[in-house]
């Protein structure tokens, strides 16, 4: 940005020449974001991660535009209809130029969907097209999409589906080919708003406008997206002035930025919640006696013990004290507003004694031990809420034992089934229930293609029953009664107990640009406007 | 001399041979990636995919021999997160590194010298006291310790030097260099500090402790005796007679600083190898991982292989020696 | 007089190898009672409050009492937690020291004695272990092995064997060739006598000086890998642990969490190194007037 004063006098003067041109076209106008992840690669179909897509929706457009509430709107479709049981119709924009010049039409749609499978990395992609059967075009601005069965979610599907030039794409649409051809520029042909400079893995991507934007010309003329994962170096880069903008401030440095002149902060709620989750087995390995023997009975299949975990936990003081005021004190595992969302769930109440009460009751007077798992590298406050929870359950006489631990060691012991009691950050990144309960909350059953996040071997059958006639309920009203009835039962059974719903923190220059927070945290060039 | 360096070539084959095995075996062995790389909802279809694409179906000895063929067709195999050639990933990244590695080392090397040699050869004055203690302070505290504080006191509170990052580059023959370009000088300031630190302090030591010890021999007892004057002293004696050791430490402080440099790399986000391989450690990505180990380990046994040679050019008796 | 009273008489010159000394056995005994200093026990859950996080020093929390350096993102009392936290440094350093040294020497005095092949092989694998930096070594095994204690020490006793290793070999390989060994070879009972009474011995004051260099080392590189996420499970935090978690919390003015345990880690590596030093002079003949 430090040259940016020099060259003001020149745009000034050419502006001048030009006599008509509004001058905030004129000045050369950069941004620089600090970010803390970026694309493993610029081909949009290879990462399903999330600062993947998010890099990729600089250069490239949906089908299906995901706004900033997670709630669907045209994007590069201008509407959609289901037309039977298992075919919707889409119809696309008209106008649309691709960076090259060349016309958007029906053939990219069909071409980046089939793409998708060959190409796909290990963090697949194929989920966004899984229920696609078949893509009939029927003229360049209508598509007939035919699924295997009804799929109700699917205009939520193609929130990600990243449309790609088939001209410029079709010779690099090989595992072996889409990296170079992608990386190197010659394939990262888009209709978004920028246009590929240039990408250095975990490095820089540079942007430059693409000034046919079919939403119109962004503000920044060239955009310099530098990866920082680390966030004091990412906060520091911003304070020395090296960066406009930067993602994922930390909940530590919120207090004390807010109250720095040189800096504005913007606060956003973010898809993730904090779910505490208890093991329902009838044989848990991490629980025992507080004198390390074996207990009779898992005691988290005792509802007196799950009501007992909840009164225990002080949603306040997570939130005011461990996230230092970046939260919400959360009663279900989405954020309010979304679709399948229950208003009225009541927040449960903080009470110790209450909680000691029914441990006693259900036979603990004494309470047990037991071993709660967490990441501490995952998610911001990830460790230190779970180390929280570890002294509040202690509290009431659950001697517990916190393990926060690596992803890398996480993850997959989760997924043999080896916690009995862990917290995960959960993110409802399509914005609807279906993703959330159906994999959580439905018994796992690969048959129905649901319950794959059930680690906790949670089941019923109630739930069950409305998520699988949720999944083929083409009526929207209909769908989302039947996800709020499942999203109530689930969250009173309480072998899930959501405790906090994060915050996100941006920080700019002071003065510097203006932008309305996304729901799912994306850090995206175009809608930041210069702040006058 | 000839049957020296063959023999010595040999050597280094042999161990870049077992460490290739080590290298693969060891990483491979051990940590599941495929928990890591596939999202921990993916189905078991999805997953058996994966494990198909990575190679990770087929047993260790036949994933070895396929690596260990296109390791001698020059090919790393490809990043398991970015889809891209290991070689490419790594050499993008290498001369920040090596940047870095040479600035510090060398900074280190000259400084370190001239004021080692001065604290060896007065010992009892103030100002090699001064260079000692500062010099057992660099050797003691941890560098990452030392990163955070120069972050803090110069990028943060001073807001002198940038906190991180690489500024700037001119392509020299197609390489990146960032200390040509003022930008680029200023952001490789502090991280080169921090990574000279320790070798400078070690410089130091080193150079002190061998003037204080040939400074009581009876060479340099003798050649003042003659009134050769002091000058003329440590120039032909002390200098030459220290270079050996400083050249020994200077090349394997070369390699260790590298390793280090994942220290300094990871607090001021300088974007060379040593971030990566953290990175890659984080979601096990073996390719990456393998390779950045074993070019290391080549790094380490080219750099022995030098400073034996030199080592036989400066002192026969080697030469002679080495087929013992 | 014996050796060793010449030794101290010797070492008790260097006024600052002295202080140093003494921070050294001061900082040792802290750590040995720490459970009966600290007014709490930072691993104890029961005993914390979250209301008492992040005070700065001086405040009178929950528990009555005043944190004279403050408290920790959990409500830790830091004194309390920095004086556990050298402790379990002070093991791991201890710990990792010790193991590499009796592995290292063993290997070294082996290598010495057995001479041929054997001598070949031991040293060609320390040369090469030697020759990789012991950081990434470790970085690399604590990655692999997962978090824990064990797991740590046993890659910090990999990254470091060698050193031992070498030094033995080199002072038991000067004894070996001198003739009385091979004489006393010569006569197959002796063996042990051989390596206990004449290589052993002859081993001992240059393992004494790098030992005190690896401990601190250790205990450094321990402090490193926590710093890079990779150390030991953050409930039961070592002083590398408490500098990285109290790091982000710099930039927000709340220097306390990080820089105490950070000024408590320096303390205890440069008066270790000091020591060190010092009986690294006093064992060098050379420097002998």
């Amino acid at each position: 940005m430090k040259h940016m004063a020099l060259l003001r006098p020149a745009a000034v003067a050419i502006g001048l020449m030009a006599g008509a041109v509004a001058p905030a076209q004129v000045f050369s106008q950069e941004l620089v974001m600090g970010v803390r992840g970026g694309p493993e690669s610029l081909d949009p179909h290879f990462s399903a991660l999330g600062s993947h897509a998010e890099a990729a929706k600089h250069i490239f457009d949906t089908l299906v535009w995901s706004g900033d509430d997670l709630q669907i709107e045209p994007g590069l479709a201008t509407e959609w209809t289901p037309v039977d049981d298992d075919t919707w119709e889409f119809k696309l924009r008209e106008g649309v130029k691709f960076h090259d010049g060349s016309d958007f039409d029906a053939e990219d749609v069909k071409f980046s969907i089939e793409r998708i499978p060959v190409v796909s990395g290990p963090t697949t992609t194929t989920i966004y097209v899984r229920r696609v059967k078949e893509v009939e075009i029927v003229d360049p601005l209508t598509l007939l999409i035919h699924t295997d069965g009804p799929a109700a979610t699917l205009p939520y599907d193609f929130v990600r589906l990243f449309i790609v030039s088939s001209d410029a794409a079709k010779d690099y649409s090989t595992p072996e080919t889409a990296a170079e051809g992608f990386n190197s520029g010659k394939a990262t042909i888009g209709t978004g708003p920028y246009k590929y400079v240039s990408w250095e893995p975990k490095g820089d991507l540079v942007l430059e406008r693409f000034d046919d934007y079919w939403r119109g010309e962004g503000a920044w003329e060239k955009v310099t997206r530098k990866e920082m994962p680390n966030d004091s170096s990412r906060l520091a880069a911003l304070k020395a002035g090296q960066v406009d903008v930067i993602n994922y401030v930390s909940s530590v440095d919120y207090l004390a930025l807010e109250s720095d002149s040189a800096v504005d902060t913007i606060k956003g709620d973010s898809v993730y919640i904090m779910n505490l989750q208890l093991d329902q087995r009838e044989d848990t390995p991490m629980v025992r006696a507080k004198d390390g023997s074996k207990l009779d009975a898992n005691p988290f299949r005792d509802m007196k013990v799950r009501e007992a975990i909840d009164a225990a936990i002080d949603r306040e003081t997570m939130v005011e004290i461990v996230l230092e005021g970046l939260g919400k004190p959360a009663n279900q595992m989405m954020p309010a507003g979304f679709f399948g969302s229950n208003d009225d769930i009541p927040m449960p109440e903080y009470d110790p004694q209450k909680a000691k009460d029914l441990l006693a009751e259900a036979g603990y007077a004494d309470g047990f031990e037991v071993d709660l798992y967490c990441t501490s590298d995952r998610l911001p406050g990830d460790g230190a809420i779970c180390q929280g929870l570890g002294q509040m359950l202690s509290a009431v006489g659950i001697k517990t034992n916190v393990n926060a631990v690596s992803k890398t060691v996480y993850f997959p012991a989760q997924g043999r089934l080896e916690y009995s009691m862990f917290m995960n950050g959960w993110g409802t990144l399509t914005g609807e229930a279906s993703y959330t309960l159906g994999g959580l909350a439905h018994t796992n059953n690969p048959d129905v293609k649901m319950g794959a996040f059930n680690r906790i071997a949670y089941s019923n059958p109630e739930v069950d029953k409305l998520l699988q006639e949720g999944a083929t309920t083409l009526d929207a009203d209909a769908r989302r009664g039947m996800y709020e009835e499942a999203m109530a039962k689930t969250m009173a059974d309480k072998a899930y107990i959501s405790i906090v719903q994060l915050q996100t923190v941006w920080a700019a220059k002071a003065g510097a640009l203006t932008f309305t927070p996304r729901f799912d945290e994306d850090t995206l060039a175009f809608f930041m406007k210069p702040a006058s | 001399m000839l049957g020296f360096v063959i023999q010595r070539l040999l050597q280094a084959i042999m161990v870049m041979a077992v460490m290739s095995v080590i290298v693969f075996c060891g990483v491979y062995a051990i940590g599941n990636p495929i928990d890591i790389v596939i999202p921990p909802d993916a189905t078991q279809d999805l997953r058996e995919e994966a494990i198909r694409r990575l190679g990770l179906d087929q047993p260790l000895w036949k994933q070895y021999l396929t690596f260990a063929g296109n390791l001698m067709q020059g090919d790393f195999g490809r990043s398991f997160v970015y889809n891209i050639p290991v070689l490419e990933l790594i050499g993008g990244r290498l001369p920040a590194t090596l940047e870095l590695v040479l600035i510090s080392v060398l900074s280190a090397t000259v400084l370190g010298v001239s004021l080692g040699v001065y604290a060896g050869y007065r010992p009892d004055s103030w100002l090699s006291k001064t260079i000692m203690a500062v010099s057992v302070l660099g050797f003691s505290v941890p560098s990452f310790w030392v990163g955070l504080i120069l972050i803090l006191t110069f990028a943060v509170n001073l807001g002198w030097l940038p906190a991180g990052g690489r500024g700037d580059t001119v392509l020299v023959w197609g390489v990146p260099f960032s200390f040509l370009t003022l930008d680029g000088l200023s952001h490789i300031v502090l991280p080169a500090i921090n990574l000279a630190l320790f070798k400078l302090a070690m410089m130091i030591r080193l150079a002190r402790a061998g003037t204080r010890e040939i400074m009581l021999t009876d060479t340099i007892k003798f050649a003042r005796a003659a009134g050769i004057s002091e000058a003329v002293i440590l120039r032909r004696h002390l200098l030459k007679l220290i270079s050996i050791p400083i050249i020994t430490v200077f090349g394997l402080e070369l390699g260790s600083t590298l390793a280090f440099a994942v220290v300094t790399e990871t607090i001021f986000s300088w974007p060379g190898v040593g971030k990566l391989i953290i990175d890659s450690i984080g979601v096990l990505d073996r390719p990456v991982m393998v390779a950045y180990l074993i070019l290391v380990a080549f790094l380490f046994v080219l750099i022995n292989f030098t400073v034996d040679l030199v080592f036989a050019l400066i002192d026969p008796r080697i030469r002679a020696g080495a087929t013992e | 007089m014996t050796p060793l009273a010449r030794f101290w008489s010797e070492f008790r010159e260097n006024r600052i190898a002295l202080v140093a000394l003494v921070v050294v056995v001061l900082v040792v005994l802290l750590a040995i009672f720490a459970p009966l200093i600290t007014p709490q026990d930072p691993y104890d859950m029961t005993g914390l409050s979250l209301m008492d996080a992040r005070r700065p020093p001086g405040f009178v929390g929950s528990g009555g009492y005043a944190h004279v350096l403050g408290t920790d993102p959990q409500g830790r009392d830091l004194l309390s937690a920095i004086l556990y936290g050298l402790r379990i440094s002070i093991q791991i350093g201890l710990a990792a020291g010790g193991v590499a040294l009796t592995i290292g020497a063993a290997l070294g005095i082996l290598a010495a004695y057995a001479g041929g092949r054997i001598e070949t092989l031991i040293m060609r694998i320390v040369d090469l272990q030697l020759s990789f930096p012991a950081i990434l070594l470790a970085l690399v095994l604590v990655a692999l092995l997962g978090q824990g204690k064990g797991q740590l020490i046993g890659a910090l006793v990999a990254a470091q064997y060698a050193y031992f290793a070498r030094t033995a070999y080199g002072a038991a390989k000067s004894e070996r060739r001198k003739d009385y060994i091979e004489a006393a070879r010569a006569t197959p009972l002796s063996t042990r006598r051989v390596i206990l009474r004449h290589l052993l011995p002859n081993c001992t004051p240059p393992l004494i000086v790098v030992a005190t260099v690896q401990i601190a080392n250790s205990i450094s590189l321990e402090a490193t890998l926590s710093f890079l996420g990779l150390g030991l499970p953050v409930t039961e935090p070592s002083l590398g642990m408490l500098i990285s978690n109290g790091f982000p919390y710099m930039m927000s003015g709340r220097y306390w969490i990080s820089v105490y345990p950070g000024i408590a880690l320096i303390i205890l590596i440069v008066a270790i190194n000091i020591v060190g030093d010092q009986i690294r002079d006093q064992f060098n003949p050379r420097l002998r007037k």
